[in-house]
């Protein structure tokens, strides 16, 4: 593979990284968010088997691969799962479409700020990371403030959806922005902080899943402003 | 050499004038006939727009009582602004007398102007549906023109200049540049922009006269004879520059970048097949879509803003220097 | 000391702690094996349920709660995961009592005691006896002394495993401290595993103090669970998840690889996310995913931290083994890049802080801690806001060499006073108890960082000393504050009145805890506020104490004035019961010891002065 070739497909990787948080932002409908997060993750796995190929590092792949797995596979599947837990089937008799249950309805932000706030943050994302590329610019560093933007684009999310499962997509765009950061910065972090990174996070969307159950249970619905028991 | 250069520039600049004012009315019976087709209706044929066009310019013109010369200017100046674009955009040749002054802020001002136009004569009818559907087209072009402007600033980081001839030669010499994520993602966000400008599904539906929805036909409602063939006339225009703007950009291939008229005419060739192509599709895709509601316009207009953006920091951050 | 035993010593407090989770976990899949196969089980688990149930039962036994409530309940903890594994003695200050030569089968845990004279190491071997062969057959002999057998018992009957499990890890932590604490101010730190644990005398500090205040507040755990009603499964889950919790702090407090560091953090948050979560109500529910979800970000900014740390100490030339080596790092920081520094030092504040209760992502402690149960709630007040905050000492010292000491300082001192701010601002309004409890970890936390600001030695040595002192008194309260809820069947402050006529033991413990987080003399944290207070009055950021010391006496005017309410007045119920109810041996034994040991710690740091001011060096650093 030549160097412009690496180049262009790092930097298309990227692109397709930061424009499907975009697209997460731009999205209502929780079961296409969750499905543009998958596609977040192949394109995490793609830049994370390029570096590979690019240092010759086979154990790179293999971290892609499994990156791959997770987050492309395992977690979409678990947060679907999150989504239809808990609701009568579409067979069922006595089915009904809740439409504020599967639809992010009432962002705290709407969505064309949202959508501009997206590109603020990508701004200060790229006024952020100046340093780091300065440290040493080679094509991977130059793709940092993607992950920074990522990042923030994540916590926006976090912040502003009103969902609990956009919540945890949030949360999940915030870690595929730290993976790739880590990635494009120094090759990704040694082995065993990857797994124990991995295995945390898999435990915490686990954790996230049973606890939206519960709140289904406890609530009745999965609206995080619903959640006013405790305050000052 | 110098003498024939500027004779097959100019002459450059007259095909593509020439090309886009009686193309304009072709692309837009293509599209209904695509449309037609799909929709399983035998459909009027391609060249109905034109027979529309002659039956309008042999009525007597009318204007509604009360109305200024704003309401008799503003189909002019669509016409003649949109005329000025498809010269200016290098659309079959970047070697014109005219591409020094192709510059991407000129275009858009221009383009600006004919919305104006026509808005201000919306306004001028002083009837509800001209003032709301006037209202409703300057918020769109509010948010389209920014859209636009980054959209191809994105794409002149490469080239260096936000002259259009060079970014357009860029793109030919360096095809690299259109895969790169900045390429992309300014294409992407330059489409919907397209869509929006020009009125098409999902922003607005060309073919209703459902006075609620309505956007651009709101605002040309009291139009009639041959003044209503002049707007018509100028929409149509204005879509074929945009999408032969638009296939430039993404596709240059085959644009001449030489004085050589055969090169001109392939390239005149080339252009129209792609323009039609464009059009085709969009009719397609159009028998797929709703309209939007007009709050979630914003939305969608705020996307390809962001889009655009995006473009143009990915290409300071991902390939620039 | 040989490099087994200090491999022995690095390992036991995280591995004593998951083979216990384990046994439980065991024990758990074992007794559905034996409901599976009829009431041969339930008649042998009978008599030892009432064995289990009286001790505990005594603050229930008071009118408005039927007796008949604890009838069952108990026999969850009673089930445990078996009774009698040998080695199951386990009292801080005891050695662990052991099956000599007992199957040593290989598997990793403990259980035989080292037969050393004087180092009190624990020997490998078979784990959790309990758990692999625990029948019911093994050798009962586990009388606690000086504990005869409880009124209502019928008999000599051996208590249910379930309480003496639970202090065999940390106990297994506090030995494990208490010997490295012998070795470490001598010969210096010790690593194990190829550098992935490490201990030093910040570790030690803190593995002590994890296993103080783990030992005080897994003694309450039975006594809490018996009241709770809470049924087996989740009786059992709930201590598979205090184990696994501790484990998770202790790996944490070792780690010497600052990604494991993270990892081991971020698992204390997953784990315990149930734990809060632990009675599904609607509050809890809530509290439960306020928490997951803000400390979860929060610590991932911690994570992004650490990651453009690595890439700065790659690019300093620093190989990849070691490149998130602690270590290594602190002694080549001057080599890191100082803006990439600067901005991975700013988001471990952010994302450590969060962890550690500082502002601004602070908003799930107060929920966490009043929802949590009350020994957990102690945990998580006492140690993990502490381990959590060590951590972030640990980058403190490769930031302060990288950037000089102004950056952290700045940064640690203004989140301080923030974070004070909100806490006083907070209390002052406060109207439930265990709400002002959290309020109030908040503003010993931003003490803590004030003093870590200040940075001098003796303002060091106090910040550590404060945060066992810290640990040890709000442990002893917010198990208080659970018997409070339990006696008053309410934890707001308006409807709790004259607790010191109602429950006199009770009212007195939750008294003397609050007067030592006020910082009142006798207690350990009166001399860590004077050695801060001192300390930032001389170098540190003067301006920051000087409003520190205002909000703390809003704060300290708050929290007297409300636990005053609590305690003083006529009981609520006035005609029908004069006599006080008392609180059982049980559930006061953890909260007498406590306060004891806090005390003590204001009085002299003892055998532990070496080791308290060697830590307060490391942090101080290099």
């Amino acid at each position: 593979m030549t160097d412009s070739v690496y180049t262009q497909l790092l930097d298309l990787a990227c692109g397709a990284f930061l424009l499907a948080a975009v697209v997460v932002l731009w999205l209502r409908q929780l079961s296409s968010i969750v499905r543009v997060f998958a596609l977040q993750g192949v394109a995490l796995a793609a830049v994370a088997a390029l570096l590979g190929l690019h240092e010759d590092r086979l154990g790179l792949l293999a971290v892609a691969a499994g990156i791959g797995l997770l987050r492309a596979g395992a977690l979409p599947r678990l947060m679907l799962r999150a989504l239809t837990t808990g609701t009568p089937h579409r067979s069922h008799p006595h089915y009904q479409e809740d439409v504020s249950e599967t639809r992010e309805t009432q962002p705290l932000v709407n969505v064309a700020a949202s959508l501009l706030s997206a590109a603020l943050l990508t701004l200060l994302a790229y006024a952020v990371s100046r340093p780091l590329v300065e440290l040493n610019p080679t094509p991977a560093t130059r793709a940092l403030p993607v992950g920074l933007a990522v990042v923030l684009i994540g916590f926006f999310t976090l912040v502003t959806r009103r969902r609990a499962l956009a919540q945890m997509v949030g949360f999940l765009l915030l870690d595929n922005g730290i993976t790739v950061t880590a990635f494009l910065a120094a090759s990704g972090v040694p082995l065993i902080v990857e797994l124990g990174v991995s295995f945390d996070v898999l435990l915490a969307v686990l954790v996230l899943q049973i606890l939206t159950t519960r709140m289904r249970a406890a609530f009745g619905g999965t609206g995080i402003d619903d959640l006013r028991e405790l305050r000052d | 050499m110098n003498g024939t250069m500027t004779a097959t520039g100019t002459a450059a600049v007259t095909l593509q004038v020439a090309l886009v004012a009686a193309g304009a009315p072709l692309l837009a019976g293509l599209m209904r006939q695509v449309r037609a087709l799909l929709e399983g209706r035998a459909g009027p044929g391609v060249t109905q727009p034109f027979r529309d066009l002659r039956k309008l310019l042999r009525k007597e013109a009318v204007t509604p009582a009360g109305t200024g010369s704003a309401f008799r200017l503003g189909p002019l100046v669509l016409v003649a602004t949109t005329a000025v674009v498809a010269a200016l955009v290098p659309l079959a040749s970047t070697a014109t007398p005219v591409s020094g002054s192709a510059d991407l802020i000129l275009v858009v001002a221009l383009l600006g102007l004919g919305t104006v136009a026509l808005a201000l004569a919306g306004l001028d009818t002083g009837t509800a549906f001209g003032g709301m559907g006037a209202s409703r087209e300057m918020t769109v072009a509010a948010l389209v023109e920014p859209t636009i402007l980054l959209a191809v600033f994105a794409l002149s980081i490469p080239a260096g200049s936000t002259n259009l001839s060079a970014i357009v030669s860029g793109g030919i010499h360096d095809p690299v540049r259109l895969a790169s994520p900045a390429g992309l993602l300014s294409t992407a966000a330059l489409a919907v922009a397209v869509l929006a400008e020009t009125g098409r599904l999902p922003v607005d539906n060309p073919a209703t006269h459902l006075e609620l929805t309505m956007v651009h036909e709101a605002m040309v409602l009291e139009y009639a004879g041959p003044d209503l063939a002049l707007v018509e006339l100028g929409s149509q225009m204005r879509l074929t520059v945009l999408l032969g703007l638009l296939a430039s950009l993404s596709a240059p291939w085959g644009i001449a970048t030489t004085a050589s008229p055969a090169a001109l005419v392939l390239a005149l060739v080339l252009l129209a097949l792609k323009v039609a192509l464009l059009g085709a599709a969009l009719a397609a895709a159009e028998v797929f879509w709703a309209k939007l509601r007009l709050f979630r316009v914003p939305e969608l207009l705020a996307g390809s803003f962001l889009l655009a953006l995006l473009a143009v920091t990915a290409s300071y951050f991902l390939t620039g220097e | 000391m040989t490099h087994a035993t200090t491999a022995l010593l690095l390992t036991a407090p995280i591995v004593v702690p998951l083979a216990t989770s384990a046994a439980y976990a065991a024990s758990g899949l074992r007794d559905a094996k034996a409901r599976a196969a009829g009431a041969a089980a339930l008649g042998h688990r009978t008599p030892r349920q009432r064995g289990a149930a009286a001790p505990v039962a005594t603050l229930v036994l008071r009118p408005g709660h039927g007796p008949a409530t604890y009838g069952t309940t108990p026999a969850e903890t009673a089930d445990g995961p078996s009774y009698g594994g040998p080695g199951a003695r386990a009292w801080p200050g005891t050695r662990p009592g052991g099956s000599p030569g007992g199957p040593g089968t290989g598997s990793d845990g403990i259980a035989g005691p080292d037969t050393g004279p004087g180092a009190p190491a624990w020997s490998r071997g078979r784990p959790a006896a309990p758990a692999g062969t625990g029948t019911g057959a093994g050798p009962a002999g586990r009388a606690r002394p000086g504990r005869g057998p409880r009124t209502g018992a019928p008999g000599p009957v051996p208590r249910p495993l379930t309480g003496r499990l639970g202090l065999v890890s940390p106990a297994a932590i506090l030995t494990c401290g208490a010997a490295l604490a012998c070795t470490v101010p001598d010969s210096g730190p010790v690593t194990a595993y190829g550098r992935l644990l490490r201990a030093d005398a910040l570790t030690v500090w803190m593995l002590l103090t994890v296993g103080a205040v783990a030992c005080l507040a897994c003694a309450a755990n039975p006594a809490h669970l018996a009241h709770e009603r809470t049924d087996e499964p989740a009786a059992r889950r709930y201590h598979l998840l205090v184990h696994a919790f501790l484990a998770a702090m202790s790996a944490a407090v070792l780690a010497a690889n600052l990604g494991v560091l993270w990892v081991a953090i971020e698992a204390t948050t997953i784990v315990t996310a149930f734990l809060v979560g632990h009675r599904r109500t609607r509050a809890s529910v809530e509290a439960a995913w306020k928490y997951v979800v803000i400390c979860s970000a929060g610590i991932a900014l911690a994570f992004l931290g650490t990651v453009l740390l690595y890439y700065a100490a790659r690019q300093a030339g620093i190989p990849e083994a070691y490149a998130l080596d602690w270590q290594t790092l602190a002694a080549r920081a001057d080599r890191l890049d100082p803006s990439v520094t600067r901005l991975a030092t700013g988001l471990v504040v952010l994302g450590f802080g969060a962890k550690a209760g500082l502002a601004p992502l602070h908003a799930w402690l107060p929920d966490a801690h009043s929802q949590a149960p009350a020994p957990v709630s102690a945990l998580m007040s006492g140690v993990l806001l502490s381990v959590a905050f060590a951590g972030l000492l640990r980058y403190k010292v490769i930031a302060d060499a990288a950037l000089g000491a102004g950056f952290t300082r700045t940064l640690l001192a203004g989140v301080a006073v923030v974070t004070l701010a909100l806490a006083a601002a907070l209390l002052l309004a406060q109207r439930d108890c265990k709400r002002m409890l959290a309020y109030s970890s908040m503003e010993h936390m931003s003490l803590i960082a004030l003093g870590t600001a200040a940075g001098s030695p003796l303002a060091l040595s106090a910040v550590l000393l404060h945060m066992a002192g810290h640990g040890l008194a709000k442990t002893v309260a917010f198990c208080a504050s659970g018997h409070i809820a339990r006696l008053c069947g309410t934890t707001r402050i308006g409807r709790i009145r004259g607790l010191l006529a109602h429950s006199p033991c009770l009212g007195t413990a939750f008294a003397a805890a609050v007067v030592a987080l006020l910082g009142l003399p006798p207690f350990g944290l009166f001399a860590s506020e004077l050695g801060i207070a001192r300390a930032g009055f001389l170098s540190g950021p003067r301006w920051a104490l000087a409003a520190a010391l205002v909000l703390m006496l809003a704060a300290f005017a708050a929290l007297a004035a409300r636990t005053a309410r609590m305690l003083l007045g006529p009981p609520p119920g006035e005609d029908d019961e004069a006599e006080p109810v008392p609180l059982g041996a049980d559930a006061g034994a953890p909260l007498v010891a406590g306060l004891a040991a806090c005390a003590a710690l204001g009085v002299t740091t003892g055998p532990l002065t070496r080791l308290l001011s060697e830590a307060g060096e490391i942090i101080g650093g290099h």
